[in-house]
């Protein structure tokens, strides 16, 4: 089995109570390195699909397969190294880390929790482990001895990532790794998760509102509105020709520094509507500038629109092909 | 002028935290203070709003609004400015209303302390929250209920309701989504450009800054480095944190 995607997801669901949160999801994250970005605006369902394929909350439907074995049906032992396998790092580590435990006690529990034959060969004193661990994450070794409200909250990041490392994981969920920080401290931690990905040939599913840290990290994006991918396809492509008007709405929002590649806002009207509210016919109708009748009335199911390109949208081809928004100019996420 | 700062200086036992020798933000401006976490931008609006002190600082210089100096005016004369003629927004909304209240009751008791009438309170309400297109019904939802997005226009809304000449905006897109970010951004060009308002935006993050401002000024470790036209300070920097600050900035396209 080493073959096939490292995460297999097809048609994955999450409810609660009436609240579709994930409705029909499927994404493949291949083999390390190699990075997916699963991006949407608040209430999309992308910290959901991200829980779910790490059984922090329970599928209502869908399969989950991860290195051929079927995620959603772990228990026990197996749910267990599963776990270890499959690390999260959260938005804010100021929740994660708990205030009254040193950094290094905080790596060391982890280890403790998920003992590794390699390091008991190596006769590995827990110490020494959290020193290199801190080390790989740009951090210096005697900050292990710190308490968390000593730290930066960039340095806190580096430990919750370190910490996700200490146990040799093959797959990282990054739930927005970066959104608490400012643009300085973000800039580092992307460079960290770049390097690392060479280096431990790692695997991550990178959950964000933000379009502008992908194309450095992620070869693959999904973008997520209520609960379903709208479109998916590889970075570069997706992003220099967008073929949903959510993402070209995405696009559209990134704040630039250089006039000359500033695009034109396409202000989308009001909030992702409450998940459970959803309207007939294509769920982003009611915020879509390029809305025809058919899609008030018909759900656009998603389809190929480019060699690798899939898009739930009736307008599809026509955008890929530069429809936009009247009083927006063709080249709008492309910075040529 | 319509805000003047000079020679303000924000500290903690003696230690400087915010240095800032001249900064104006004129009528219908938008002016930046940039600069990492810690850098002392928040420090700096503190003290303009007469708040530094609460937090334990102690503030020096001069900030004068309309030529009237703030700094050293009395808590109940600086009641009468602070909120009505300087308003503030900080970066999380939610955090900005109590949750145990219904929004209108909170707006509706800010505009009567401020010494509108109960119905001329009203009537400023819902027009505020209109001018920043939110349904006046959301006055009867509980903060909990509202975005942060929209919780966010509701401050700017309260702005608005009291006829605020200038507005202190403390990141107030940081903790947003970037679609709801570019909302927010687009109501307060409107506000400059519509009615005049005098804006000092404080943020981390360049784009931002370029995208909205007129002039900036970069603080770094408590002290302004650079300041200047927006255009200029971004597209030919002088000071080598401003570079370092711009190289931070994601971008959208993709390299090769």
């Amino acid at each position: 089995m080493t073959e096939g995607p490292l995460l297999e997801i097809r048609d994955l669901r999450v409810s609660f109570g009436p609240v579709r949160a994930l409705d029909g999801v499927s994404l493949d994250v291949k083999r390390g390195p190699f990075g997916i970005a699963l991006v949407g605006e608040s209430g999309s369902g992308k910290t959901t699909a991200g829980r779910a394929v790490l059984r922090l909350v329970p599928a209502a439907g869908g399969t989950v397969r991860f290195d051929g074995q079927d995620v959603l049906a772990l228990r026990g032992r197996r749910l267990r190294e599963y776990r270890r396998a499959a690390q999260i790092v959260f938005q804010d580590a100021d929740n994660s880390l708990d205030p009254r435990m040193r950094i290094g006690t905080a790596i060391a529990e982890v280890l403790k929790v998920h003992p590794m034959a390699a390091h008991r060969l190596a006769g590995d004193r827990g110490g020494d482990r959290v020193a290199a661990l801190l080390s790989e994450a740009a951090l210096d070794p005697a900050l292990a001895t710190r308490y968390p409200h000593q730290l930066s909250g960039g340095q806190r990041q580096r430990v919750a990532i370190a910490r996700a490392l200490a146990v040799s994981p093959r797959l990282l969920v990054l739930d927005e790794p970066t959104s608490a920080l400012d643009v300085t401290a973000q800039a580092r931690i992307l460079a960290l998760i770049r390097r690392l990905r060479e280096e431990r040939a790692l695997a991550y599913l990178l959950i964000t509102h933000n379009l502008a840290i992908v194309p450095e990290l992620c070869e693959q994006t999904a973008v997520l509105y209520l609960g379903r991918i709208v479109e998916s396809g590889p970075t570069a492509d997706l992003l220099a020709r967008p073929a949903h008007p959510y993402t070209l709405a995405l696009c559209s929002a990134v704040p630039e520094v250089d006039p000359a590649t500033r695009r034109s806002r396409i202000i989308l009207p009001g909030d992702t509507p409450p998940a459970g509210s959803q309207p007939g016919g294509c769920p982003f109708h009611p915020r879509c500038p390029l809305a025809v009748d058919l899609c008030r009335v018909t759900v656009p199911p998603p389809h190929e629109v480019a060699p690798g390109r899939r898009a739930a949208c009736h307008r599809a081809e026509e955008v890929l092909g530069g429809l936009r928004p009247p009083g927006t100019p063709a080249q709008l996420a492309g910075g040529d | 002028m319509k805000l003047e700062i000079r020679g303000l200086e924000v500290s903690f036992s003696g230690h400087a935290v915010a240095t800032v020798g001249e900064l104006d933000v004129d009528a219908g401006e938008i002016v930046g203070l940039a600069g990492e976490s810690g850098s002392g931008k928040s420090m700096t609006i503190l003290a303009v709003l007469g708040l530094a002190g609460t937090a334990g600082a102690t503030v020096t210089g001069s900030v004068r609004l309309d030529g009237q100096e703030l700094i050293g005016m009395s808590g109940a004369r600086l009641r009468a400015v602070r909120g009505r003629r300087v308003a503030a927004i900080f970066q999380s909304p939610s955090l900005a209303f109590n949750p145990v209240y219904r929004v209108g009751r909170i707006v509706h008791r800010t505009l009567r302390l401020h010494g509108l009438s109960a119905a001329e309170a009203g009537q400023r309400a819902d027009a505020a929250l209109r001018s920043v297109l939110l349904a006046p019904d959301l006055l009867r939802r509980y903060p909990s209920q509202l975005s942060g997005g929209q919780l966010q226009r509701v401050a700017i809304a309260l702005a608005l309701a009291l006829r605020a000449e200038v507005l202190l905006a403390d990141e107030p897109t940081s903790a947003l989504d970037v679609t709801v970010q570019a909302e927010v951004l687009e109501l307060l060009r409107e506000l400059r450009d519509e009615r005049g308002m005098a804006i000092l935006f404080v943020s981390h993050d360049l784009a931002v800054i370029a995208e909205l401002c007129d002039r900036v000024a970069i603080m770094r470790a408590g002290q302004v480095v650079e300041t200047g036209p927006v255009a200029q300070v971004t597209t030919a920097p002088r000071h080598d944190y401003t570079r370092e600050l711009l190289a931070a900035v994601p971008r959208l396209e993709v390299r090769p």
